[in-house]
């Protein structure tokens, strides 16, 4: 308790961070409030409105099919911010369960483990996301299992690094004295003690999922289902309109400013976090 | 995630790494240095070729690069009608049954040999022959025996209704008359071949160092993947071509060859090249030109299984499409159509076919058992991954939800794999296309006969059948039009097998310091032709 009291001081003394914060939880609603928000349509046809350029009817303009773009945007979020935190969790428990059981065993069970993930760290990242998009399909679960089975590895090494330093800390080893079962020792006793960097590395994995999702449907591998309510990914919009940048830069522009200011305003949550959560820092 | 996707992908870092992408291309060819020069015409293929062996090139890209390199029996004049050029002349003779091609005797292989008649009978014999398993084998099936000997039941190639009866005739029988074979005379599979290349050299007969040709330019150069190189052949008898060098890139991305274009580094573009959203400004630039094609887009249907095994449907389907969308969303000239044969053609008909009608659609979808779209199965329509089909698929997408209340799926495959799932699985709703190999409509409306493979929507009409038959048979050209009109009738009108979308126009640039390139409706670049224009203090 005693940290999210010292995390909600900093907030408030920190400008910078509220304003990411708030950005976030901006985007968030609005993706999800979407239908209430908007009087369009994400999908559908318009011919009498194609490429038109922003105006108060439509602030963001139309793209090629006569949508709204803002619409388009703001269904959007809801696929980057799902993939964004989705991916950051699946990895985050994957990664830390991983790390726990191989810092904490260590020997050759913990030799293995790691060679395992260097392994996985070795593999290009878009192979293996090609090679699992085949058999899970281009939806939102796919990309979600897919990204995080890519992501797991960061946790897990940084889970296993701060484990081997906790475990040889004296109220471990006061809790082994004392005949605590290692089930309780891991989570009891060195869990809480590692959380503030896997909170780092997680507020650090939820952009790079964003924008590894960005670059996924750039390249024509992401989300792009208008009549979902899942919508279609910010990086889909972007390569969308890429073609036309020459003549209708606002089809590119405002999905990249979309991902940028949001990737943007993660970074900043993810560096005011780390400095308030480094014990060396005062 | 990848750091160099992650690098690629931030908006201001894309500049640099489009120039780099730019060098990489053309590293190893620098055409740089002679951005200037009269002599060399700068063309994007677009992709590599996948064959310059005509008997077994299928794709645009190759048949663009032997339509430079060869020239046979026939060509075609501004109105489509097919003109001799390696014939001097021919006679139809017994009512159609035969026909004997006189070759002139000036044209030379560009290693000096005379081309014989021998020359193509064969090349006729080898697109024909199983072993060399030609797509196109069947162009020819109209010549006697030739089915058979291609089916494999007759071995002996002899006995195949082509002949060289001398050096310089070539005599073909038919099976019955085919108002049409002429025009099969002007098409690139049907290009004589030299025997002792293709013997000496086997699969590599087609390499720069080994092809030997007749038409107006030469092969000089095969870097895969990458460029090829096109000199002008100093004694082709027409006359030597005023460019001495063509450059054919093969540059997939639109974007980059649009930019390249218009730094200079390119001298034409065509759709291949051009991105959709893009042509609006072209169109008003100097160079640009659009060529109406051979060439029709349509949405076909599974009739095999339900939904679509009502007609009902296909026609509810086929009435909520208001096709004068696709010019507007494609930014092409598209020309909308609801019969199949494409203008320009004998037989073309815009009167055919089912026009945009929402009531009459929701009327009929209701009668089917759909009212307002309710109960309707979930169906997918598919299409092969190109951004021009994804933005047709995407609006009549929205076009069927609104009109009928039927919310379908799209999905895409690349190119190979979607063929192989037309071929073994067809999804219910189909994106395709034909382009006119020769320009008859016997070639278009054959696609949906029963045993066509092309007919991937498995629709069956002994009748249509009927008529396609009689149709190939009948010299007259008013009674092959009455014939073809009732066709048409039944594939997109009454049975509704198909709901021709439109008909494509090319988009074109030129630069403007060329003139003479001729873009033909079947999506032929023929750059004979040529030549820097003349600048007016030289007159």
């Amino acid at each position: 308790m005693k940290l999210f009291q010292r995390l909600a001081g900093e907030f408030r003394r920190n400008r910078l961070l509220t304003a990411s914060l708030a950005f976030i939880a901006l985007v968030t609603l609005a993706g999800f409030l979407a239908p209430l928000i908007s009087p369009y349509s994400p999908g559908g046809f318009e011919e009498q409105r194609l490429l038109e350029v922003p105006s108060a009817a439509h602030w963001l303009g139309t793209d090629e099919l006569g949508r709204d773009v803002l619409t388009r945007i703001l269904y959007g979020a809801r696929v980057s911010i799902a993939v964004g935190l989705g991916t950051a969790l699946i990895a985050l428990l994957i990664g830390t369960f991983y790390g726990l059981v191989s810092g904490y065993a260590g020997g050759a069970l913990d030799s293995f483990l790691m060679r395992v993930v260097d392994i996985f760290y070795g593999l290009p990242d878009l192979l293996i996301f090609v090679l699992l998009s085949l058999f899970l399909g281009r939806n939102i679960t796919g990309v979600l299992i897919a990204l995080g089975l890519i992501t797991w590895v960061r946790f897990a090494r940084i889970t296993r690094g701060q484990v081997l330093q906790a475990k040889e800390l004296i109220y471990v080893e006061g809790a082994r004295a004392i005949g605590a079962s290692h089930v309780r020792i891991l989570l009891r006793h060195i869990l809480p003690n590692i959380f503030a960097p896997l909170l780092v590395t997680l507020t650090f994995s939820i952009p790079a999922a964003i924008l590894s999702e960005s670059t996924l449907s750039f390249i024509g591998l992401g989300i792009n289902d208008p009549y979902n309510a899942w919508g279609t990914s910010w990086g889909t919009l972007a390569q969308d309109g890429w073609r036309a940048m020459r003549t209708y830069p606002h089809l590119i522009f405002f999905p990249a400013l979309a991902i940028f200011l949001t990737i943007l305003a993660f970074n900043f949550l993810g560096n005011g976090l780390r400095d308030i959560l480094d014990p060396k820092r005062n | 995630m990848n750091l160099t996707l992650v690098f690629l992908f931030r908006k201001g870092r894309l500049r640099p790494v489009f120039a780099l992408l730019i060098l990489l291309i053309f590293s190893g060819c620098n055409p740089f240095s002679r951005g200037g020069d009269d002599k060399v015409f700068r063309v994007n293929l677009s992709t590599e070729p996948p064959s310059l062996d005509w008997s077994l090139a299928t794709d645009h890209a190759s048949f663009n690069v032997i339509a430079n390199l060869m020239v046979g029996l026939a060509d075609f004049d501004k109105s489509l009608k097919p003109v001799p050029i390696v014939a001097k002349s021919w006679n139809v003779l017994e009512r159609g049954r035969r026909i004997v091609f006189h070759l002139r005797d000036d044209l030379t292989w560009s290693d000096g040999k005379k081309v014989t008649a021998e020359d193509f009978e064969y090349s006729w014999k080898r697109l024909l022959d199983p072993k060399t398993a030609s797509q196109y084998a069947y162009i020819l099936f109209d010549i006697v025996n030739a089915e058979e000997f291609n089916q494999g039941k007759l071995a002996d190639a002899d006995q195949v209704g082509v002949k060289a009866t001398d050096e310089r005739t070539l005599e073909v029988r038919l099976k019955h008359p085919a108002p049409y074979f002429l025009s099969i005379a002007t098409f690139e599979v049907t290009y004589p071949q030299r025997r002792d290349v293709i013997e000496k050299h086997g699969t590599k007969w087609t390499d720069p160092e080994n092809i030997v040709t007749n038409g107006p330019f030469l092969l000089a150069s095969w870097k895969h993947e990458n460029e090829i190189q096109l000199k002008a052949n100093p004694n082709f008898f027409l006359g030597k071509p005023a460019i001495e060098t063509v450059e054919m890139y093969m540059i997939t991305e639109k974007t980059t060859s649009l930019a390249l274009y218009e730094q200079g580094k390119l001298d034409f573009l065509d759709n291949y090249s051009i991105p959709t959203l893009e042509k609006p400004r072209l169109s008003k630039g100097p160079g640009f030109r659009r060529v109406p094609q051979l060439r029709g887009e349509y949405y076909g249907f599974a009739v095999d299984r339900k939904p679509f095994d009502d007609v009902r449907v296909r026609k509810a389907f086929a009435m909520a499409i208001d096709r004068s969308v696709f010019p507007r969303i494609l930014h092409g000239g598209e020309q909308p159509a609801t019969s199949w044969i494409p203008p320009g053609m004998l037989a073309h008909n815009p009167k055919i076919g089912l026009t945009y009608n929402p009531p009459e659609a929701r009327r009929l979808l209701r009668e089917a058992g759909y009212p307002e779209g309710k109960g309707f199965p979930r169906v997918t329509v598919s299409y092969n991954t190109l951004e021009h089909h994804k933005l047709v698929a995407e609006a009549i997408q929205g076009m069927w939800q609104r009109n009928l209340g039927v919310v379908v799926q799209l999905e895409n495959q690349d190119w190979k794999v979607y063929l192989k799932k037309l071929e073994t699985d067809p999804p219910p709703v189909f994106r395709s296309g034909w382009g006119a190999d020769y320009p008859d409509p016997d070639n278009f409306m054959k696609l949906f006969t029963s045993l066509s493979g092309n007919n991937h929507g498995r629709w069956k009409s002994p009748r249509y059948d009927e008529l396609l038959e009689e149709a190939a048979r009948e010299m007259s050209e008013k009674k092959r039009i009455r014939l073809y009109d009732e066709a048409q009738k039944i594939l997109c009108e009454t049975e509704v097998a198909i709901m021709p979308l439109f008909v494509v126009v090319e988009s074109t640039v030129l630069n403007p310091r060329f003139t003479g390139l001729e873009y033909n409706s079947m999506s032929r670049m023929v750059l004979r032709h040529v030549r820097p224009k003349k600048v007016s203090s030289e007159k």
